[in-house]
């Protein structure tokens, strides 16, 4: 319990300095000049400032609209379009795909759009430049915003991914079977629902038995929000028959409807449940594929473990809007 | 000839504490496990070890006998464990306690906790608290865990869920230290059983085995096995002069020339190493042919 109650402190404390960092990256740094300039810097020094300058200016833009920039990556997303691919300038990608999405947004939203976008463009020129002269500059200059986050201008390097999607765990893919025979494969599974809840368990394992009850009834709640639940029976991997047969009979008498699956056991989910120890772990998965937050160790029958369930799932519903 | 006649139970004694070293060891050889979190899941754990050691214990090479048997004996699918009886009896009938004295690690951590220097306490008052331990057997090991099923015939392991202070120091500390999962579903049950382990290692600095000799249905079934067991004391009545200090020294409270072969008795061989005219020793086979 002393644990719990600590480990909830310290993730309000990261929640709360989380927030300030967020809440100073927006108010801060109006001075930046907007003319700031690769050819500036005259060593490696001025490099680096000037390169952190640039940084916190392509932040700004993209967090003073963060909403409508969402939109894009959304639509990034969508036409599957990945910026290593090419190597090219952000800028463009941006641009490149505001152009593509652009029935979305209104006349103003684009205009707003495009200017950041353009700034973003000729931004990522400089710090390209700058690279080129010091190629260190780009280390130095991550790492001294790292250190100066303390007085609330942490950035975040804008040249990679990250600015939209945080560093997400996906769920192993299978193919699998549920117990009727029906193909399951995970990514149509996973982007059909707003949120799955994947419940592992086994037959003869009682406190997984016991809230086989509570998972059909969250199945039914889910199915009006988008979502479902999916057990994962640790015995039935490889489609054995005799262990499929013991564990529809245990479905059986719970009443459970919801969808049980089983994939092989040398695939990447197979080994995912092989090499799991504890059971019932419950993990829930949002739209993308994505494990949201940690697993639920042990039953869900209780109420402090309900909680921390159910914010998984409105965590997972949220990152599925 | 030899002065002593006995050399070979003499060595045994001496080197008590490599062999439950070594054995600890090997009864918990995946070592990085510790570190990486997780445990051992292969065919080994298809075996049980001698001692008491936790199946949940990283490091665990084999599965504890105590927790396979109510597992089996709860699971709704089998109603009688054979394989671990079986396997329990075959190991009572060729070790009996000496698995306590020599083989569980659960028993070498109570003989250094009371190697802690402070007054000890003597436990020979308290002779009736040896038969607890005949009832934790019975009840939470057999009984329970077979008889109070849910809808479905499915028990609870009770000796395990409920009082092993084992299992919490080799299973749930060490898993709960690096699996934020597990250390979340940490509630009650791990505060009282938490609770055991300290008052059983406060106890084995004060007492000597304390959970041996009072709680450990293990040693309850070894014990019924040690009137039988291949492996015995015997003592040689020509040789003996009944000074006592066999019995003086003997801290599971045993007279081995009155009964040598004693359900208390782990086999320890400190009486062997006292007996001032080697009489005490240990035999191996049936009766009193063999002697080692």
């Amino acid at each position: 319990m002393k644990m719990k109650m600590r480990a909830k402190k310290v993730f309000a404390l990261a929640m709360a300095a989380l927030m300030i960092f967020a809440l100073a990256a927006c108010g801060v740094k109006d001075d930046v000049s907007a003319g700031t300039s690769a050819d500036d810097a005259k060593n490696l020094d001025d490099a680096v400032k000037i390169y952190k300058e640039l940084m916190d200016e392509e932040n700004k833009i993209l967090s003073e609209n963060q909403e409508l920039w969402e939109k894009v990556f959304a639509a990034a997303d969508k036409r599957d379009m990945t910026l290593q691919e090419d190597g090219k300038n952000y800028g463009d990608f941006l641009m490149d795909t505001i152009e593509a999405a652009k029935d979305s947004f209104s006349a103003d939203e684009l205009k707003t759009l495009k200017e950041g976008a353009k700034r973003i463009s000729e931004i990522e020129n400089e710090l390209t430049k700058l690279e080129e002269e010091y190629p260190e500059v780009r280390e130095k200059a991550i790492d001294s915003a790292m250190d100066a986050s303390g007085d609330g201008s942490m950035s975040v390097p804008a040249d990679s991914d990250n600015v939209d999607v945080s560093k997400a765990q996906k769920f192993p893919a299978f193919d699998g079977k549920d117990f009727d025979g029906n193909k399951v494969n995970s990514d149509k599974l996973f982007s059909k629902n707003k949120v799955t809840v994947v419940n592992f368990w086994f037959t003869t394992c009682k406190p997984c038995v016991e809230e086989l009850k509570e998972l059909e009834a969250l199945n039914k709640e889910l199915a009006k929000k988008g979502g479902q639940v999916v057990g994962v029976n640790a015995f039935t991997l490889d489609g054995d028959k005799q262990a499929i047969a013991d564990a529809q009979d245990v479905l059986g008498k719970k009443g459970v409807t919801y969808k049980n699956i089983w994939f092989k056991s040398d695939s990447k989910a197979g080994e995912f449940t092989t090499g799991m120890y504890s059971f019932p772990t419950t993990y829930v998965v949002d739209q993308k594929g994505n494990i949201v937050g940690k697993p639920i160790s042990g039953g869900i029958t209780s109420d402090e473990q309900k909680k921390a369930l159910n914010a998984l799932i409105d965590q997972a519903l949220e990152s599925s809007k | 000839m030899d002065k002593r006649e006995n050399k070979k139970s003499q060595f045994l004694g001496h080197y008590r504490g490599l062999v439950q070293a070594g054995a600890t060891l090997l009864t918990n050889v995946y070592l990085p496990n510790f570190l990486k979190g997780g445990i051992y899941q292969g065919k080994g754990k298809a075996v049980c070890v001698p001692g008491l050691n936790c199946y949940s214990c990283p490091a665990a090479s084999g599965a504890c006998p105590i927790g396979a048997f109510q597992s089996v004996v709860g699971s709704s699918k089998f109603s009688f464990s054979y394989y671990i009886t079986g396997f329990l009896i075959l190991m009572g009938v060729l070790l009996g306690r000496f698995i306590c004295g020599f083989l569980c690690p659960f028993g070498w951590l109570q003989d250094l906790l009371n190697k802690i220097p402070c007054k000890k306490l003597s436990t020979k008052k308290l002779k009736p608290l040896t038969y607890v331990k005949y009832i934790v057997l019975a009840l939470t090991v057999i009984l329970l865990p077979a008889l109070v099923v849910n809808d479905l015939g499915m028990g609870d392991p009770f000796f395990c869920k409920y009082i092993c202070p084992q299992g919490v120091l080799e299973g749930a500390i060490p898993l709960a230290a690096v699996d934020v999962g597990i250390r979340a579903a940490l509630g009650t049950l791990f505060t009282r059983k938490l609770i055991i382990l300290i008052v059983v290692v406060v106890l084995s600095i004060l007492f000597y085995r304390p959970f041996c000799k009072w709680i450990c249905p293990l040693g309850a079934f070894y014990a019924l096995m040690n009137k039988v067991s291949l492996l015995g004391i015997e003592v040689d009545g020509h040789k003996c002069i009944s000074c006592g200090k066999c019995a003086r020294v003997c801290k599971m409270d045993v007279d081995v020339t009155k009964s040598p072969n004693n359900g208390e008795c782990i086999r320890c061989g400190k009486c062997v190493n006292a007996c001032p005219t080697d009489a005490v020793s240990f035999r191996y086979g049936f009766g009193k042919e063999k002697e080692i």
